[in-house]
């Protein structure tokens, strides 16, 4: 059976191969990712955080920057290592509640008063190492070269640094791939305040700042809901208490 | 070695007069260059490393030999005796070009036997070469230069001074090693300066310079010999594009790109055709590199059969992430032992792995132990993992804060209104040895901050916040 020669592609045929473009994104010309587990952000970032680059985790304390950092360690440590430079804010119990496997998670603490010269020492060498798929630092001050140099240890490991930071600074904002700012939207309980009452989760929305395999500008929500609490809630409303009502929501942000 | 780009030089300029005897020194320029190096004749007569070739030759009375440096050609040699000396030696340290220290520590054999090892390894290579052995670096080099063994009478100049401070000893009458030695430390060095401490210690034969062992350049190649031999072009071609393969396999390993692909030819007769081809970027992909070589050999004849060839990958340079036994999945127990080594040494703590505890108080709900290497997993794993978000709790500096309450409800914590809050759950632990009684709440104030605190005795808390 003879056929036809296909087409010879010409080179905006092969550019519009490589650059599908929906809803802004560009999403065939991707490469590997890291996950971060929720689906509206993977959505937003492309497929997740870039391997081999930086990502600033940017907000206020409760923003919602550990959620999202417990979820992409939790990913992250079901196939491979990842570690953390503590100053002393880790509260492991919820990060095993998220999934993280703690046994996969290399912590350094190096204490509240630590300079930003050792926290940026440790980064240098656990990234050095190259087993590490995801490592976690403070968001501290650092010369650009120091940033320069974090970066292209990250690329050639593979790995994505994440920086958490109430805000980014200038040198950061430059050699980050990614930026993330988050806030909390709203806060979820199960029930009126009181002793009956517990925390149920709170919405986050995660604004992306900056991304290389997507346009900046976009909003993901994530819902940080504690299953087990809810869970208990639902079933417990029910014959405890009539008190219990469903979860309600508290805006944190004025309408 | 003495005078080693000289004595390439000499050896490269006149190959079978090498050793003539005539004073000669090194310079980078025939006429208007300065000199580099010059022989123990040419020192005798004046002549000294610096000096222009017309103040050599001025100060030298004319009776000098002038030779022309040449850089690549003396780095080249030197790196091919450093790999003679592998065969001696596993740590060879390169102290500069001309020479080398070998660690010999568990070797078998005498100190003569080791010198007689580094001088056969050295031989082919037909260049003057002085070997001795010594506790330490400074002792084994020195030794080169006392054939009696005699350290103390070497003259202070073997230290390797700054020419002013050689000039400043010699005014002391300070000439050689015993001298210098037999000065008293702290004067001594109080007056020329914290260097002069490892001058004093080096005359008196202390020398703590660790020896660096070399790194090893990567060496990238592939070769097909005694499989017969190639007579068409298509044959070579295939066995090209199998060798090619296998290179670019070895290059994506290890994170390279070549620059440049040595093709080696091997003939029946004997004839041996090395032809080079250069990329103008450098890649790792067995296609484009087969292309180039193949538009390198168009038109070429060959006197005789092919029995040999070999692809020699040359100019690497970094690409992509190396393929290493620990990509992420599986941890390589050394190289994570040296990652806790250098995070112990760096910040005087050992590297942690958290482990949860049933607890009633918070701080306690887990501890961390020493950070060990863990068993590598499936990467199935990931697939079936399912995505939880429960609430995290950042633990904050604890702080005393000011909290007003209505009835059983916090009102107020510091200036901030609380919207909602959660509690109290009351902890009462540790009533055998010291009991502790504490409420605990949830709360959310009015600047949007979600934070646990907590009540003991009648002071408040912050300890967290829900981040």
């Amino acid at each position: 059976m003879d056929t036809a020669p296909a087409p010879r592609p010409t080179f905006a045929t092969l550019k519009a191969g490589l650059d599908v473009r929906a809803g802004g994104r560009i999403v065939a010309a991707r490469g590997e990712a890291l996950s971060t587990g929720f689906e509206p952000l993977d959505a937003v970032l492309g497929g997740g955080f870039p391997r081999g680059t930086i990502a600033s985790l940017e907000g206020p304390p409760s923003s919602g920057r550990t959620a999202l950092l417990a979820s992409v360690l939790a990913v992250a440590t079901q196939h491979g290592l990842a570690a953390v430079i503590d100053d002393g804010s880790l509260y492991p119990p919820d990060l095993e509640r998220a999934g993280v496997r703690l046994d996969r998670v290399l912590v350094m603490n190096v204490g509240a008063d630590a300079g930003a010269k050792d926290i940026a020492r440790c980064a240098d060498i656990v990234l050095r190492s190259r087993a590490f798929a995801a490592v976690a630092m403070p968001g501290v001050p650092l010369r650009a070269t120091v940033w320069s140099r974090l970066g292209g240890l990250a690329q050639k490991a593979g790995a994505v640094l994440f920086a958490l930071g109430v805000h980014a600074s200038t040198e950061l904002a430059y050699f980050a791939s990614t930026r993330v700012r988050c806030a909390i939207d709203a806060v979820m309980w199960s029930g009126e305040s009181g002793v009956l009452c517990e925390l149920a989760g709170y919405d986050v929305s995660a604004h992306v700042l900056k991304a290389r395999r997507s346009a900046p500008g976009a909003t993901a929500h994530l819902p940080v809901i504690d299953e087990r609490i809810s869970h208990a809630a639902l079933r417990s409303r029910a014959c405890l208490s009539p008190l219990r009502s469903a979860p309600r929501r508290i805006s944190t942000t004025p309408a | 070695m003495p005078a080693f780009r000289l004595s390439v030089a000499r050896r490269e300029e006149f190959p079978r007069r090498r050793h003539d005897g005539q004073a000669a020194i090194l310079a980078d320029k025939r006429d208007r260059g300065h000199v580099i190096e010059c022989d123990a004749a040419a020192y005798e007569l004046g002549a000294r490393p610096g000096q222009t070739v017309l103040q050599a030759r001025a100060a030298s009375g004319g009776g000098v030999h002038v030779f022309v440096h040449d850089a690549a050609r003396s780095r080249t040699i030197w790196h091919d005796m450093l790999d003679a000396l592998d065969a001696v030696s596993p740590l060879v340290d390169e102290g500069g070009e001309g020479t080398a220290y070998l660690d010999m520590r568990g070797i078998a054999g005498e100190t003569q036997d080791w010198i007689e090892r580094a001088l056969r390894a050295l031989q082919g290579f037909d260049l003057p070469v002085r070997a001795a052995a010594g506790p330490n670096k400074f002792l084994a080099r020195a030794s080169t230069y006392a054939s009696d063994g005699d350290i103390g009478a070497l003259p202070i100049e073997v230290l390797e001074l700054d020419p002013r401070a050689v000039e400043r000893l010699h005014l002391l009458g300070v000439t050689r090693l015993e001298e210098l030695a037999k000065l008293p430390h702290g004067p001594f060095v109080r007056r020329f300066g914290k260097e002069a401490a490892v001058w004093h210690d080096r005359a008196r034969g202390i020398d703590s310079t660790p020896l660096r062992p070399r790194a090893h350049e990567l060496q990238i190649g592939a070769a097909a010999y005694g499989e017969g031999s190639a007579e068409q072009e298509e044959q070579v071609y295939f066995a090209l594009r199998v060798l090619a393969e296998r290179v670019c396999g070895d290059l994506a390993r290890a994170g390279k790109a070549a620059s440049l692909v040595q093709m080696t030819f091997e003939c029946e007769n004997g004839e041996v055709l090395a032809a080079d081809s250069g990329f103008a970027q450098a890649t790792g992909d067995p296609r484009t590199m087969l292309d180039v070589m193949r538009a390198k050999l168009e038109g070429l004849t060959f006197t005789a059969p092919i029995i040999g060839l070999r692809l020699q990958a040359m100019q690497l340079e970094e690409c992509g992430a190396p393929a290493t036994l620990f990509g992420q999945n599986q941890a390589d127990p050394q190289a994570l032992a040296v990652v806790l080594a250098r995070l112990q040494a760096a910040t005087s703590r050992s590297a942690q792995r958290a482990r949860v505890r049933p607890s009633a108080q918070l701080e306690t709900r887990f501890a961390y132990d020493d950070f060990t290497v863990p068993k590598a997993v499936s990467t199935h794993q990931h697939d079936t993992c399912k995505h939880r978000h429960p609430p995290q709790l950042r633990l904050l500096a604890v702080r005393e804060v000011e909290v007003r309450m209505r009835g059983n409800q916090p009102l107020s914590v510091d200036t901030r209104k609380v919207l909602d809050c959660a509690g109290p759950w009351r902890i009462d632990d540790g009533w055998f040895e010291q009991p502790m009684l504490r409420d605990e709440y949830d709360v959310l104030l009015d600047d949007g901050m979600l934070c646990r605190i907590y009540r003991q005795g009648e002071r408040w808390y912050l300890r967290g916040a829900y981040d």
